[in-house]
C-alpha cells in the first residue's frame, strides 16, 4: 500500500474513531435519544471495503452498527451527527436516527434496525445495476449474528442464483449481542457456508489493513466484472459493547480486544510519513470530529415538523 | 403479600413455573446471555426476566439461541405439538416480521388443523412500547395485529401480578398465548400474591370506577388513564378506567356493563390507528350496544405513521395523559 493511501486511510480512520467517542460523550450528556452502537475497531475494514467502491455508483447497506460505514462511504458527518442525534440537518431529520441511516447520495442505500433485513436490500440495489448496465455493485454488511437468520442464508443463495453482483462483507466480531459466533454458529466456518452457495469467498484479518484493501479490492473487481456474488468475512474486534454503556459483564475476564488502531504507527513509519506529519493528521481528525459533534449538539430537534410533513403527506 | 417490580414478577414467575414443570423449556436470544463465552456472568435477557433461570434448571432447559427468529420459533412450535412447554422470547416485537408466517401460519393453525389432536402450550413474550428513543424496528405495539390472527390469544398486562398471572395462564393454555410486556413498564412497581397465582385469559379489570365515561386502557396506557381520571374528576367527570388485560378473547361483557352506565366510550392504545385494537373495541361496542352510546365512540392512539427517533417527534407520536384528559372531556360533554 502506498505511502499516500495509508494516510488518507489513517486520517479517516482517526477521524471516524474520533466522531464515535464524540457521540459517546453526546450520549453520557443526555443528547442521544436511542442507544447507539459504536463502530471502534471496524474502521479499517470499512474504509478498505469503500477503498474499492465506485462513489456514485454502488450502494451499501448496513447493520445496526453503521455509523462508520457511513462516514467511510463520505457520509457528509454532520448530517449523520444530527441524525444521530435527533436534529435539524439531520440525514432524515431526525425520524429515522443511529440505526436507520440513509444516505444513497453517498452510496449509503440504509442501514437497518432489523438483524440481517439489509442484507435482501444490497440484493435489489444489485438486481437495480445489472438490469440498468449502469456497472455499479452491491455492498451487505452484517454481522456474524445475521450470519445465521434466514433473509441472509437466502440471500446467499438467491444472490448466487441470480448472479447478482453483490459483496457480501461479513464483519465477524465473535459476538451477537452477548452470545459468543463460536456458539451460535453451527458447522464449520461462516466461508464454508458461502462456498456451499457456489460464492466466490475469502477471509481476511480486518484489523490489518494492507492485506483488508488487497482483498476487497479483488473481491470488489471480481462481482464488478463477473457480475456474480462473492463474500468476505472479515474478522473485526467489538471494541465498545454491543451498545455504549453496555456493562459487557457476560465477557468474562480474559484479556479484551486488541485494537487495530496500534498498527499504524508502525505501517506509516515505515513508509517514511514524518512522526510529525502524523500527529498532525491525527490532532486535525478529532477537532473536526469534535467540532462537527458539538455543532449537532447545538442544532434544533425539529423532528416534530419532520413527523408533521409525513402525516400531510400521507392523508393522516 | 409483597411488592415486586413487573420485570421481578414475571423472573419469578418463571421460576415458579419451570420448578412446577419439568416439561416448560425458556427458549430465546441472550436470555442466559453469554453463551460460548468463557467465565462471563450471565445476562438473563436484555431486560433481566430470564435472569437465574438457567443456573437452576440448566442450559437444557434454558436454551439460548442464535439469532433465527424464523427457526427458533417454529422448533418452540413443534416442541409444544410433541410434549413441552415452550415459552419462547421474541426480543422485540418488531422482530416478529421475521418469523410472522411461524405465528401465522405455524403455530396460530396447527390446532384448527389436527382438529384438536394436539394441544399447542406456545407462550411467546415479547416486548413492545415507544417512549425511550428505540425508533422504527424497536418501539412498536402490534397487539391489534396479531388479535387478527384466527387461533392467537393475545395478552397485554400492565401491573406486576397482571403479567405474572398471565405468564402462569399462558403456560397452561391449550393454544398459543403471546404475552406483550411493555418496555417502559419492567420497573413499574405493584403488590403480589407470593404464589402469583394465574389470572384468566380473557377476563379484564375495573380499574376505577365512574359513572360518566368508559376509558378502556392497554398496557402503558392504564396508568395514563388513571392520572386522567383523576384530572377529570376536578372537571366533575367520573372517569370509569377498564383494563381488558387480554386483547383477544376481549372480555366485551365487561366493557358493555360499563358503557351501558356511562354511554360514553373512549379507547387507548398505543397500536395502530387504523383497523387496530381501538379500532375493534368501538367496532365490537357500536355493533352490540349502540343503543347505549349517547355520544359517538372516540379512540386515542398514535398517529398512522412509524414510530420516530428524534425526541420531539416521538413526544408528538405518544399520545400521553393530556390527550386521554381532552378527549375524555370532549365525549362527556359532548
Amino acid at each position: 500500500m502506498s505511502a499516500e493511501t495509508l494516510t488518507w486511510l489513517a486520517e479517516k480512520a482517526w477521524f471516524i474513531r474520533a466522531f464515535e467517542g464524540a457521540i459517546a460523550r453526546a450520549a453520557d450528556a443526555g443528547e442521544v435519544p436511542g442507544l447507539v452502537h459504536l463502530s471502534n475497531g471496524a474502521e479499517l475494514l470499512e474504509l478498505a471495503v469503500a477503498h474499492a467502491l465506485k462513489p456514485g455508483l454502488d450502494q451499501v447497506t448496513g447493520s445496526h452498527r453503521s455509523h462508520g460505514i457511513a462516514l467511510s462511504l463520505g457520509v457528509d458527518p454532520y448530517g449523520l451527527a444530527c441524525e444521530i442525534l435527533g436534529r435539524e440537518g439531520g440525514l432524515s431529520s431526525g425520524l429515522g436516527g443511529t440505526q436507520h441511516l440513509i444516505a444513497p447520495e453517498s452510496g449509503l442505500l440504509g442501514s437497518n434496525g432489523i438483524v440481517g433485513g439489509q442484507v435482501p436490500l444490497a440484493l435489489g440495489a444489485a438486481l437495480s445495476a445489472k438490469t440498468l448496465g449502469t456497472g455499479g455493485i452491491a455492498v451487505a454488511y452484517f454481522g456474524d449474528g445475521a450470519a445465521n437468520q434466514g433473509a441472509v442464508l437466502e440471500s446467499l443463495n438467491l444472490a448466487s442464483a441470480l448472479k447478482l453482483p453483490v459483496l457480501f462483507v461479513c464483519e465477524n466480531n465473535g459476538l451477537g449481542q452477548s452470545t459468543a459466533s463460536s456458539y451460535a454458529a453451527g458447522g464449520v466456518s461462516l466461508l464454508g457456508r458461502a462456498r456451499s452457495f457456489g460464492l466466490a469467498a475469502d477471509h481476511v484479518d480486518g484489523t490489518d489493513v494492507v492485506e483488508a484493501i488487497k482483498v476487497a479490492d479483488r473481491l470488489a473487481s471480481w462481482v464488478r466484472s463477473a457480475g456474480s456474488p462473492a463474500f468476505l468475512e472479515a474478522s473485526v474486534p467489538r471494541l465498545s459493547g454491543h451498545y455504549h454503556g453496555d456493562a459487557e459483564t457476560y465477557r468474562g475476564n480474559g484479556a479484551g480486544p486488541t485494537d487495530p488502531f496500534d498498527r499504524l504507527p508502525k505501517l506509516l513509519a515505515d513508509r517514511d510519513v514524518p512522526e510529525g506529519l502524523v500527529a498532525e493528521m491525527k490532532a486535525r481528525a478529532e477537532a473536526e470530529a469534535e467540532r462537527v459533534v458539538a455543532k449537532a449538539t447545538q442544532a434544533a430537534d425539529v423532528s416534530d415538523k419532520a413527523l408533521q410533513r409525513y402525516l400531510k403527506e400521507a392523508g393522516a | 403479600m409483597t411488592k415486586l417490580s413487573l420485570r421481578d414478577a414475571l423472573n419469578r414467575a418463571h421460576h415458579q413455573i419451570m420448578s412446577a414443570d419439568d416439561t416448560v423449556v425458556v427458549i430465546g436470544e441472550d436470555i442466559l446471555g453469554g453463551s460460548g463465552v468463557d467465565g462471563g456472568q450471565e445476562l438473563g435477557g436484555v431486560f433481566g426476566v430470564t435472569a437465574g433461570l438457567a443456573a437452576r434448571f440448566g442450559e437444557a432447559r434454558v436454551i439460548d439461541t442464535p439469532i433465527s427468529e424464523t427457526a427458533f420459533v417454529g422448533m418452540a412450535t413443534g416442541a409444544a405439538m410433541t410434549g413441552l412447554k415452550p415459552i419462547v422470547e421474541v426480543m422485540f416485537c418488531d422482530f416478529m416480521g421475521v418469523c410472522f408466517d411461524q405465528i401465522m401460519n405455524q403455530a396460530a393453525k396447527a390446532r384448527f388443523l389436527s382438529d384438536g389432536r394436539f394441544d399447542l402450550p406456545l407462550t411467546i413474550r415479547t416486548t413492545m412500547g415507544a417512549g425511550d428513543g428505540s425508533a422504527a424496528m424497536h418501539s412498536q405495539s402490534i397487539y391489534g395485529l396479531l388479535a387478527t390472527v384466527p387461533g392467537l390469544v393475545v395478552a397485554c398486562p400492565s401491573t406486576p401480578a397482571d403479567a405474572a398471572g398471565i405468564l402462569k395462564a399462558a403456560v397452561a393454555a391449550k393454544g398459543p398465548v403471546v404475552l406483550m410486556e411493555h418496555k417502559g413498564l419492567y420497573g413499574e412497581m405493584g403488590v403480589v400474591d407470593e404464589a402469583l397465582p394465574p389470572v384468566p385469559l380473557g377476563k379484564g379489570r375495573v380499574v376505577r370506577e365512574g359513572a360518566d365515561v368508559t376509558i378502556v386502557a392497554v398496557s402503558a396506557f392504564v396508568n395514563r388513564a388513571v392520572e386522567a381520571a383523576d384530572l377529570l374528576n376536578a372537571e366533575g367527570i367520573e372517569a370509569e378506567v377498564i383494563d381488558p388485560r387480554t386483547i383477544k378473547p376481549l372480555d366485551l361483557p365487561l366493557i358493555l356493563e360499563s358503557v351501558k352506565k356511562t354511554g360514553r366510550l373512549l379507547v387507548a392504545a398505543e397500536d395502530a390507528a387504523f383497523g387496530g385494537f381501538a379500532d375493534a373495541v368501538i367496532s365490537a361496542v357500536s355493533r352490540a350496544a349502540f343503543s347505549d352510546l349517547r355520544a359517538a365512540p372516540a379512540a386515542i392512539t398514535p398517529p398512522d405513521a412509524p414510530v420516530p427517533y428524534g425526541r420531539k417527534a416521538e413526544a408528538v407520536w405518544l399520545p400521553g395523559t393530556d390527550e386521554i384528559v381532552a378527549a375524555a372531556s370532549a365525549l362527556a360533554t359532548a
